[in-house]
Parts: structure tokens; sequence; C-alpha cells
């Protein structure tokens, strides 16, 4: 999955903007672009990400479910990322994308100066409610294929008073009114069937969209890297636990721009939780989860050094039709730009690869839906729907999620020291 | 060539006669400056509150409120599944570390500015306190400011997390507001509103963002507009003074014009020339005025925000915005006042015959036979006056309207009752000092053309101050009566609070209980006050626990007590409101009143009106019983104790102080010293309306020391006269003395039924319609004889230069010039 998907990116700031929005008014499910320029353009703050004093990824662990489908709060990020692929039974195409993300403001036990006095006299010392070192932020966006049209929105909240938080059992991570859950917990250590609802941008129209989607996982889920342990750069930490579902058999309603369609089809989710950061050398990601018929899946991200060369650590996985998994290394893949986009802010954007596994004889040309799939939310990256065709007869066609990063955003006043790590 | 010689002959006049036309100076930028410090004290304490209300509700357009002390978290959780769009925070948070901001408890924000001034930088430690329990908060960073306004409007601000002001306020669960912004179309707006609804609870409420605003900048409204009302009254006593020093100028030329008239200057141009003149003094008195004005309204500005924090809110006003537009407003009103006066006298003069040397002798007959007619446009006006104090409705204005014309009506029938009044005191003069007394008295009627007009400026000033003196007296006796009954139990504790008269500040838990066992208290009753919306707009809402003594505490204006209060002890829906509330509101027994509760609005039945003098907005007060029943709120504003007998009120109160839980700070007060500080805030909030009378004083003492000048030393001839057939100087001063004193008497005495006349209208017809007081009428003698002696010392200071200088004068020399 993304790799250090947006998150990474985040300039903090803007996060912290927006929990200022939360404090002082109450803010968000803003359509995305409202916010972005202003947020992105907070200056500073949080230096390159102190990572003093959280846990860190720094070897393969065992996980245990569901607890590990809960929360890590000692990690300084953790996301719950579900893209996909859908139809409606009349062959209208709509890509999604639902996340939520954690961010850590503090280390774990980071000692807050208790609060004043308070003698005794009476006075009500506790914490407040809404007391809490846990940010929660929660993206969506729905790609209408037919009219080429992307919406995209974000929400901020704290994870305390009810507002935002993540719990492993039963399974729910929610963002104020958008969650993911598991409505009839069995008690067992899965979270299926997940049942996802979102809706913003106005109770019904042009703007809004809905999502009410029920998703069953038809495969094991898939440690990423080395036994779930992704190593993102050099150096022990700078890794995350990561782990896929890389098929899951999705059905429900998706309302965008005053329609409300019946749609079915496939989505991937993405768990992963870190305390690293992108080295000083690297300089964004592309990142491929695509679904090809006959039952594979394949994920690959490529990081990007500043010069445009990949990195070392670049990995990914193609998982068969029974869910056996193969570890694939930048050696195994070969991935050429075909074509560019450049989009309105001015950013370039590749707009068509050719993407190989030679070892897996493999040879993909991947495309976007349509082009435009930019989200505009406090930080800018792309995350589109492509559909994949085979150059082998077809019997490697698909559809699938791609995300890329750090292209040509930088330019726009964010200060990219104050990335997380 | 006339026209040249015209304006000579004006330049070497007004040259000649500088002092003349110096005080007239004085006194136009002395009413201008009063009108535009009041004005401008006024319109920076509002836009201090405004900038800052702004800043706080940012682009939201609706806020959604609680019931009465606030709205529980859960309310917001429940609206966050909705959607709307929230808006910006305040000042610019650039450099600010926003991990600690949020995850730091006690971590707080101020604007840069501010923490200069208090020597504070980020890092360190700020102590506040909170209802008298102390708090320390962390600076963690600056409000930088791009712009002045922003600076402005960020300066009284801590910025902290929520969870920070929830627990340093003591409010674990409780928000204050939630501010939306909702579609800007009708239907839009109306539809999320009732999704909102739904996912409030019952007692929730949403409201445009401006109400409050709009409900704050009203408390002050009837404040502010008294005071401009009374910056008004300098100008009108400066008007006068315009008036009397053009009619001068133009009767002393009057031979003068005669021959220009004849030289072939035509009345147009003299119209022109006596208005030019009167603008000359005014373009120069406004400059001078809008300079000071600007001064003083530094100072006004404090006496205004200290009003303003005592009565209704906590605004801090730390600089005086001068806006082009108030100083428009005063050079208008100082030229156009000027104008205005100097009108009459310029028609006068336009008037003059063609080369005829009128004697003065005939001006003055003119002016004698003129006091009649004066007289009747006076009784006209007197009327109109009497119309506009009768005429049904609320409205301020034409109460002052009313107070203005009575003032036009007593300065035209003053020439009249002058007249009268030295025929009626000649005999009386001339028995106590001869012939001196006989011819001051005589001078008097004679030279009524200058003297009725000085008269008349000094008469409207005193009688202002007579007005405007009864009024307070009036009001103080009528509180300190209204604090002597309703302030029964002992001792009182309240936590401390920004705004005296409208605290709504709570005790820490418990502090009430343990309070109430304190060693020799007989009796603990708790009161509670908060703010909530209803059927007649913004109430003030007041929750007491009645103890036996409550009944005396409360005196019913209207409504039966042996009814009512049975039903208030036994926790009915009755409420009983205090009397500004019923006026401001049209509440009378008998209605009902819908009050927004935990429970949803509910009705609640008026069974009284009391008088009470603590709020000009009002208050509605229902039983603890009844407010449990319908809020869920357990806290207590304060608490009032009886000691048992034996103890004294101050002992019981230093047990209490004693008793005091640790970290919270309490005033206690025991019910003589709660009666001093009432009255202390009383006295302090009508420090403005003195400084107001004081002024208008200043400019009427102006206005008579021109005058009187004037006349006595365009007399000298006359007096070279009388020191040539015999009169010795000590006589000449003596004489001088005796009729600027007796001008001064008669001021004085004509002053006071025009006095009770304003103090008539203040305390029935102002007071009334800006607050809903009923106040009790109080003359106290003394005010009525400081007048007099007001009037009669500020004549006497007035001539005493004049007197000295003519009983001096060299009699030929005086003769020869002429």
């Amino acid at each position: 999955m993304n790799s250090s998907p947006p998150l990474a990116r985040l300039p903090l700031p803007a996060l912290f903007t927006a929990a200022l929005l939360l404090v002082a008014t109450a803010g968000c499910d803003r359509p995305a672009d409202s916010v972005s320029s202003e947020s992105v353009a907070v200056a500073g703050a949080m230096g390159s990400g102190d990572t003093t004093g959280y846990a860190r990824a720094t070897s393969p662990r065992p996980f245990s479910f569901p607890e590990d489908h809960g929360p890590h709060p000692g990690f300084k990020t953790e996301w719950w990322y579900v893209t996909g692929n859908l139809d409606t039974p009349k062959g209208r195409h709509l890509g999604y994308q639902f996340t939520i993300f954690r961010i850590a403001m503090a280390p774990p036990d980071s000692g807050r100066a208790p609060l004043q006095p308070a003698s005794t006299g009476g006075a009500d010392t506790s914490a407040s409610g809404w007391r809490t070192d846990q940010f929660y932020m929660a993206h969506l966006a729905v790609s209408d294929v037919r009219g080429e049209r992307h919406y995209d929105f974000e929400r901020f909240a704290r994870g305390a008073a009810g507002l935002a938080g993540a719990r492993a059992e039963p399974f729910r991570v929610w963002t104020e009114g958008w969650q993911m859950a598991e409505p009839d917990s069995a008690g067992d250590a899965d979270i299926f069937p997940l049942r996802l609802t979102a809706q913003a941008g106005g109770s019904n129209g042009e703007k809004s969209v809905a999502l009410d989607l029920r998703l069953t996982s038809a495969k094991e889920k898939v440690l990423q890297g080395e036994r779930g342990l992704s190593q993102k750069g050099p150096g022990a930490g700078n890794a995350s636990f990561y782990y896929s579902f890389t098929r899951l058999p999705t059905e429900g309603t998706v309302a965008a721009g005053g329609d409300t369609l019946r749609v079915r089809g496939p989505s991937w989710m993405d768990r992963e939780w870190s305390t690293s950061a992108l080295g000083e050398e690297q300089a964004g990601w592309d990142w491929f989860a695509l679904q090809l018929s006959g039952g594979r899946e394949l994920m690959y991200y490529q990081l990007r050094q500043k010069g445009g060369a990949p990195s070392a650590y670049s990995e990914g996985v193609l998982v068969g039709p029974r869910g056996e998994v193969t570890h694939l290394t930048r050696e195994d893949v070969a991935l050429d730009v075909l074509e560019q986009w450049t989009a309105e802010s001015g950013a370039t954007y590749p707009a068509k690869w050719r993407l190989r596994v030679p070892s897996e004889n493999l040879d993909l040309t991947v495309t976007p839906y349509f082009e435009n799939q930019v989200m505009n939310t406090s930080v800018r990256y792309w995350e589109g729907a492509v559909r994949v065709e085979g150059s082998a007869g077809g019997s490697a066609s698909g559809s699938g999620y791609v995300e890329l990063t750090g292209y040509g955003e930088e330019g726009e006043g964010k200060e990219g020291r104050g990335m997380l790590p | 060539m006339p026209n040249r010689l015209l304006w000579t002959s004006s330049r070497r006049y007004l040259a000649r006669h500088l002092w003349l036309m110096g005080l007239s100076v004085l006194g136009v930028a002395l009413g201008v400056a009063v009108v535009v410090g009041i004005d401008l004290a006024n319109t920076s304490a509002e836009r201090a509150f405004r900038l800052s209300a702004d800043r706080l509700t940012g682009q939201a357009t609706h806020q959604v409120v609680g019931a009465g002390g606030g709205l529980r978290t859960s309310a917001y959780r429940r609206v966050r599944t909705r959607p709307y769009v929230g808006g910006r925070p305040a000042g610019d948070t650039a450099g600010v570390d926003r991990g600690a901001f949020m995850t730091k408890e006690g971590a707080a924000l101020m604007s840069a500015p501010t923490a200069r001034a208090l020597g504070k930088r980020p890092g360190d430690t700020l102590r506040i306190a909170v209802d008298g329990q102390p708090r320390t908060l962390q600076l963690v960073g600056l409000l930088r400011s791009r712009d002045e306004r922003t600076r402005r409007a960020t300066r009284n601000l801590l910025v902290t997390d929520i969870a920070t002001a929830q627990e340093v306020l003591g409010k674990r669960e409780q928000l204050t507001r939630i501010d939306l912004i909702l579609p800007e179309s009708e239907a839009g707006e109306k539809r999320a509103k009732n999704r909102l609804q739904q996912a409030l609870p019952p007692g929730a409420e949403i409201r445009r963002s401006e109400a409050r605003t709009e409900t704050v900048e009203q408390m002050t409204r009837a404040f502010s507009l008294n005071l401009s009302a009374l910056s008004l009254l300098a100008l009108v006593v400066g008007l006068f003074l315009i008036y009397n020093t053009m009619t001068f100028s133009v009767v002393q030329r009057r031979p003068l014009i005669g021959r220009l008239r004849a030289l072939g200057v035509t009345r147009g141009e003299v119209f022109a020339l006596v208005l030019g003149e009167a603008a000359l003094v005014g373009l120069v008195g406004t400059l001078v005025g809008l300079a000071l004005g600007v001064g003083l309204a530094q100072g006004l500005v404090r006496l205004v925000t200290r009003a303003i924090n005592d009565l209704y809110f906590v605004v801090n006003v730390q600089d005086v915005t001068v806006t082009p537009w108030v100083l428009a407003k005063g050079a208008a009103l100082g030229m156009g006042a000027t104008l205005a006066a100097a009108y009459a006298p310029a028609r006068e003069a336009a008037r003059a015959e063609v080369s005829v040397t009128l004697q003065r002798s005939r001006a003055e007959s003119a002016a004698r036979s003129l006091a009649p007619r004066l007289a009747f446009a006076g009784v006209a006006v007197a009327l109109l006056a009497g119309v506009l104090l009768l005429a049904p409705g609320q409205s301020i204005w034409v109460g002052y309207a009313a107070l203005f014309c009575a003032l036009l009506a007593a300065a035209l029938l003053a020439p009249a009752a002058v007249v009268a009044l030295a025929r009626a005191l000649r005999p009386v003069m001339e028995k106590i000092f001869g012939v001196l007394g006989r011819m001051a008295a005589r001078g008097l009627r004679q030279s009524l053309s200058r003297t009725g007009v000085a008269i008349a400026a000094l008469m409207v000033a005193v009688a202002a101050t007579v007005g405007v003196g009864v009024m307070t007296k009036s009001f103080r006796q009528t509180v300190r009566a209204w604090l002597t009954y309703s302030l029964q139990s002992d001792v009182y504790v309240q936590p401390p609070s920004l705004v005296f008269r409208r605290s709504t500040a709570t005790l820490a838990r418990g502090t009430a209980d343990t309070l109430a066992q304190v060693p020799g208290v007989a009796g603990a009753h708790t009161v509670r006050r908060v703010e909530v919306a209803s059927s007649a707009g913004p109430t003030q809402l007041v929750a007491i626990k009645p103890g036996p003594e409550t009944q005396d505490t409360y005196r019913f204006k209207t409504g039966d007590p042996a009814q009512v209060w049975p039903r208030f002890r036994g926790g009915e829906n009755v409420v009983i409101v205090s009397e500004p509330y019923g006026y401001r509101t049209g509440t009378e027994v008998g209605d009902t009143l819908r009050l927004q509760t935990d429970r949803g609005r509910d009705a609640f039945r008026v069974g009284a009106v009391f008088y009470d003098y603590a709020s000009d907005r009002g208050v509605v007060t229902m039983s603890r019983a009844t407010y449990d029943r319908y809020y869920d709120d357990e806290r207590v504003s304060g608490v009032a104790l009886r000691a048992v007998s034996g103890l004294s009120a101050d002992s019981l109160a230093a047990r209490v102080r004693a008793a005091a839980p640790p970290g919270q700070e309490l005033v206690v007060q025991s019910s003589r010293g709660l009666r001093e500080a009432s009255l202390e805030i009383f006295d302090r909030t009508f420090a403005i309306t003195n400084v107001l009378r004081l002024l208008a004083v200043v400019v009427a003492f102006i206005g008579v020391l021109s005058a009187l000048m004037a006349l006595q030393l365009e007399r000298r001839r006359e007096l070279a006269v009388m020191r040539a057939g015999g009169m010795t100087p000590g006589q000449v001063g003596g004489y001088v003395t005796l009729q600027t004193g007796l001008m001064g008497l008669a001021a004085g005495l004509l002053a006071l039924p025009l006095g009770m006349a304003l103090s008539y209208v203040l305390v029935f017809v102002i007071n009334k319609r800006s607050f809903g007081w009923t106040l009790q009428l109080q003359v106290p003698p003394e005010i009525l004889l400081q007048a007099v002696g007001l009037a009669l010392a500020a004549a006497l200071l007035a001539g005493a230069y004049p007197a000295w200088k003519m009983a001096r004068a060299n009699p030929a020399e005086a003769m020869r010039e002429g």
C-alpha cells in the first residue's frame, strides 16, 4: 500500500491548523480545496519530526488479532486505508478512497505538566474529556468515471469525547460521522463483514458524496515486507508494520453528484503504523495496488530519490489466486512512465505506466480512468482509480489504485521539513 | 471699495476685541470637545467590543447555545455527524508548537503585544484566576497579527485548546457554544437548522451569530445614548455664548454699520459679514475643539470603560479610535451651532437703517419690547415640550427632544423674566444698597440685549447642574433605600468577578456547603445567575433558595405577595421579574414567559414585578427548586449568610474568610460592606455624568465672563460720567459688582424652576425610558442653594475684573476714548 502514504508527507502544521479550527470553532467537512492553500502555507513547527519517546518498528513482531486491527497509540502515525473499483449493474464505473489516519501529537507518557493547584478546595481537577494526544484525520474521495468528476473531502477530529477514535473489538474506526466498523462482531479475530459509511458535502446535492458499503474478505491478510515489517529507508526503525487485505468483495451504495448508485466490485485495505521518516534523499513515491483478472493482486511501491531514481527500498508483493505470496524487490520490477499530465496547480504527474515483472511474466499497462484525481486536501497528492491492461492476451487485465506523491507540490509554500516522520 | 472697507472694519473690530472673540472660541471649542470626546469614548468602547466579538465569531453564521450554564459536550459529538463547515482560528499562529498546544495541559497562546506588555515569553508561566481560583497556564506561543485590526482584536484573548479551557474553567463536560456556517440560502439554512435541531438536546438553540453581539451592544445602548445627550448640553450652552458674542458685536457696531450702509454696503454684505465673523469664530473653535475632544476622549474612555465593566461586560479599551466620521460629526455640530446662533444677530445687523446713528437706547428699548414676544414663543416651545413628554412611546430621543425644548423655552422666557425680576428686585436692592442698588437693578433691565442672553446661558448651565444633580441624588437615595431592605442577610459571599453587577461566576463545588457549616451561621441562601434565552429575548435568570426573610427583601410593584410567595416557594412554574425587565420586554403580572431550559422551552407565569436596581437589563427570578427541575446545573453564584443573634456581621465575615477553602478566593462582604461597595459603584458610574455637568458649567462660566466683561468694558464712558458726577472709585466698583451679582442671582433663581423641570424629565421620562426604573424624586435643598450660589459666584467672579478696572480708570481718559 502506500508505503509511507500521504501522511508521511503531511506537513504537521496543516494538521494543527486544523486542530486549531476545532478549538476555536467547529471545523471541517470542507470540500478540501477550500482549505489547502491556507493550511499548507502555515509555517513551521514540529521540526523535522522529533521521534524521541515514540515506539519504533525495529524488527518483525508477531501480530495479534483482533488487537492489531485497533490503534497503536505509541506510534506516531497509523492508518486504515481502503480503496476500491466499483461498477453499477449498468456498467458505470466508480473509484473510491476512504482513509482514516491517526496521528500522535506527543510521545506516550510524555509527562504532562499537572494542571495547577487546584489545591483541593473541592475543585474538580480531573482531566477534560477532550484532553488527548491522539488526532484523527479522514480523507474521502469518489471518482465518477462517466463524468470524469472527482469528489474529495477531509475531516479532522481529536481522538476524544467520542469525536474520533479506533478500537479493535468490536472493530470500529471513526472520525466524526465517517466510520469503518464491523457491525455484527462475531468475536472472531477478523473485522469482516466491514461496513464503511461516510457522507460529505451537504445533505443531497451536486457536490455531495455518500458511501455505504459492505466489505467481505476473499483472501487472508498479507504481511508486507519481512513478516509485516516494511523497511522504508536505511537504519533501524525507519520502517513500518504493514499488512494488507488485497481482495475485498464489496457491495452497497455510492451517492455522488445527486445520483445514488448500487455498486459492486473489489476493494483493497492497507493497515500500517510507524514512527519513521522518509530519508532526506527521498522525494516521494509511486504506489500501485492492482487487482488482476484471474484472482491475482500486485502491490508495488517505488520510493523516488531526489534525482528521480528509484530507491533500493522500493518493494512489492504478488498475491496468487489462493493467497500465495511472492515478495518483489526493486530489481524484480521495471516501471516506465509512458505519459504525463499537468494539473491546474502546475504539478506534473505521470499518467500512464508500463509495469513489468519479468520473473512472473507480467507486462502491464496502467492507465488512470481519468487524469484529474488529485486530492486537494491539506496536503495535495494524486490518488486515483486505474485501468490495467495486460499485454499477454488480457489474462492480466483489471483495475486498481495508484498513489503519487512528491510531484511538484513542494513549491506551494509547504516547508518541506515540517513533515511527519 | 465698500467691500474692502467692510472687511477692514471687521478685521479691526475683531482685533480690538480679541479677548472677547477668544472667549467665544473657547466656548465653542469646549462644547465641541465634550461632544467629540464622549462620542469617541463611546465608539471606541463599542468598536473594541465588536472587534473582539467578531474575531471570536470568525466566519460562523450561526451558533448553538445551551439553555443555561452551557452545552453538554455530547451535543457537539451529535452535531458533528451533520454536515457543515467551520471558521478560522484567531490570529496567525506561525511559530506555535501546535503539538504542545493541544497536548500540554495548561498550554495557552496570547497576542505578541500583550505578552510583551506583561513581560512574558513563550515557555513562561501565566498565573490567572478563574472565579477566584488560581490557575497556572503555560505560554506556548504567540499570536502574531498581520494588521492593526487583528492586533486589537486579539489583544485580550488567551487562546487554549478546548480541553485546557474546560480544565482551567472547571467545566469538564461543558461547551459554551458551537459555531456553525450554515448555507446562505433561506431554504438551505432552514433545512440545515432542522437537521441540526434533531441532533441537539432539547435545551439547545440555534441562533444567528450576530445575535449575541447585538444583545451585548444593546445593553450599553441606553447608557451611550444618555452620555451623548448629556454631552450635547455643553454645546447648547456654548451656543448661547456665540449668540451673545455676535449680538454684542452687532449692537456695538450698529452706528458703524449704519454708516457703512450709507456708503453703499448692501444688506446682504452686512449679513455675510456677521455670519463670516461667526464662521471664523466657529471654525477656530471647532478645530481647537476637535483637538481638545481627542485629548478629552483619552480620559473619558477610561470612565466609560469602567462604567461598562461595572455594569455590563468586560471590555478592554486601550486606545481611542479616532474615526473621521466622529470628527466630521463634531465639526458639523460646531459649525452648525455657531452659524445657527449667529443667524439672528446677522439678520438684525442687516436690518440697520442707512446712515442713522442709532442710539443704543433704541436698541435696548427694542430688546425690551421684544421680550414679551420672545416670552410668547417660549410658552409655545414649552407647550411643544409638554406634548413631546405626553406623547406615548418609549423613545429616549423624544425624551431628550422634550428636554431641549424645555431649555429653549426657558431661554426664550428669560428676558421677560429678567425684566420682571429686575422690577421686583429694585425696591429690595434700593433698601439694602441704596441708590447704587436701584441703579444696578435698572441697568440690568436697560442693557437687556446683552444681559438677557448672558443670564439665559448661565441659567441653562446652572439648571442643568440642578437637573442632573437632583436626578443623581434621587437615584442614589432610591438605590440606598433599596439596598437597605434587600440586603437583609449579614454576610454575602461570591467569587471575584470582572463585572460587578452581572456576575455569572460560580463557586467551586462544595464551597456553599462548607460556608453554611461555619460556626455562627444561622441560615444560608444560595443564588445562581445564568443567561438564558426566552420569548422576551436574552434574559438573566436568577435562581434563589428563599429563606424566611426573603419575602421582606423584595418589594412588589405589582403582584400580590400573599399569593405569589407560597407558589414561588413551592417550586411551581412561577417567576417574578424585576421592574426594568418588565418595562424593557413589556412583561406584566399574569403574562407567560417562555424560558429556554434544559428540558426545552417551558412556560412560566409572571407572578409579580419587583423593584430592583441591580441591573438595568432586568432579571427574572425563580426559586432554586424550580430551577433544579429545569436545569442540569448544580452550581452556585453566591451565598448569603445570616449570623446567629449576638454575632456581628463583621465577625461572621471574618470567620467566613478564615473558612474559605484553600484555592478558592472569595469576596466576602458584610451587608454594610456590600451596601457601601454598591454605592461606590453607583458613584463611579455617575462620575462621568458629573464630569459632563461640570464641563457645561465651565462653558457657562466662560459665557458669563465674556458677556459681563463685554458689557462693563463697553460702558467705560458711562461709568466715567458717573465718576465725573462725583462717584468714588469704590462706588463705581460696587455698582459694577452689584449689577453682575444681580445677574448671577437672577440666573440662579430662574435656574431653579427650570432645573426642577429638567430633573423631573430626567427621572420620570429619560431614566424610565432608558432603564425602566422607578425613582423617588428627592429635592435636596443643598443642591438648590448650591445652584444659586454657583450662579452668584460665577457672575461675581466674572464681574471682578471689570469692576476693578472701572474703578481704577481715569475718568477723563475714559470719556475721551469713548
